[in-house]
């Protein structure tokens, strides 16, 4: 069970990685077509709900944490966050004329690197 | 296992982080060459006409593959030998399977992303300068692409549920 979980945990995380990384191609200049960006969005919406479930259910799942934990609640915050940001880095790729929608993208980066940060430390566990 | 994973050695955090921040990157970029790839097949683009949106995306999967997938596989595999030596786990007369799975599955991609980065290059500078075939290199470095990420999704998995 908590190999399952934590695979799928983990492949919605890579899931992730696939939008953070279009994006900054489209941020860099790359003129990235409608159904890439499609497929980023689309890669967003699964992990990020992948990444919210499962965490919390391998939270739930393991005695050694609590889904009261600072860092697991630090987590959410982060994901919240970067969420936000997604949002609007994606209006700002379907529309030229939002200009702080790179540094929406760049922002989410930082969160979503600040996410693997606490996954990989886990301070105060 | 499990405890194994919940309590680990903080001075193993910055190889993992290093290794898991380049594995993600990587998998990253492939689907996003993978992506540009395709749709340069079939032409489609978001501003421009069909050679047009060929070109693009020829070039843009060339570029993730050359400044993204390669730079970012070698952060993974560093990442990797630094926590695989941390952890004693290159000592070992025979390793555990799930580490046998991510060096046989990393080193050989090393090999098709070189590849299919070379195609790419050769198809974009086709594409570029008009009139000449460049069909069949983007498909063999799509080819080459999808067996790379169908290699990382096992490694992904050997690596989460390490089986013994």
């Amino acid at each position: 069970m908590y190999d399952t979980l934590l695979f799928l945990h983990l492949l919605a995380a890579f899931l992730l990685a696939v939008t953070v990384v279009t994006y900054t191609a489209v941020a860099l200049g790359a003129p990235a077509s409608g159904r890439t960006l499609f497929v980023a969005d689309r890669c967003w919406d699964v992990g990020g709900l992948g990444t919210l479930v499962l965490g919390i259910w391998l939270a739930l799942h393991l005695d050694e944490y609590d889904f009261f934990d600072g860092w697991i609640l630090g987590a959410i915050v982060l994901w919240m966050a970067a969420t936000g940001l997604g949002v609007r880095a994606r209006i700002g790729a379907e529309d030229v004329s939002a200009e702080r929608a790179p540094l929406m993208h760049w922002l989410r980066t930082v969160a979503i690197v600040g996410l693997l940060v606490l996954m990989i430390w886990k301070p105060g566990a | 296992m499990t405890v194994l994973a919940a309590i680990r050695p903080d001075d193993w955090n910055l190889p993992l982080l290093l290794h898991v921040l380049g594995a993600m990157t990587l998998v990253g970029s492939l689907v996003l060459v993978a992506l540009s790839l395709a749709s340069a097949r079939s032409g489609g683009s978001r501003a421009g006409d069909d050679a047009g949106g060929s070109a693009a995306g020829l070039r843009l999967g060339y570029r993730a593959l050359l400044l993204g997938a390669i730079p970012a596989w070698i952060v993974m595999r560093a990442g990797a030998q630094w926590i695989a030596s941390k952890e004693g786990l290159d000592d070992l007369d025979e390793p555990p399977a799930w580490v046998d799975i991510g060096f046989m599955t990393s080193e050989p991609t090393l090999l098709l992303l070189i590849a299919a980065t070379v195609c790419a290059g050769v198809a974009a500078r086709r594409a570029r300068e008009g009139g000449r075939a460049f069909g069949g290199l983007n498909t063999a470095a799509l080819v080459l692409v999808a067996i790379t990420l169908a290699a990382y999704v096992l490694a992904i998995w050997a690596m989460s549920t390490k089986p013994s």
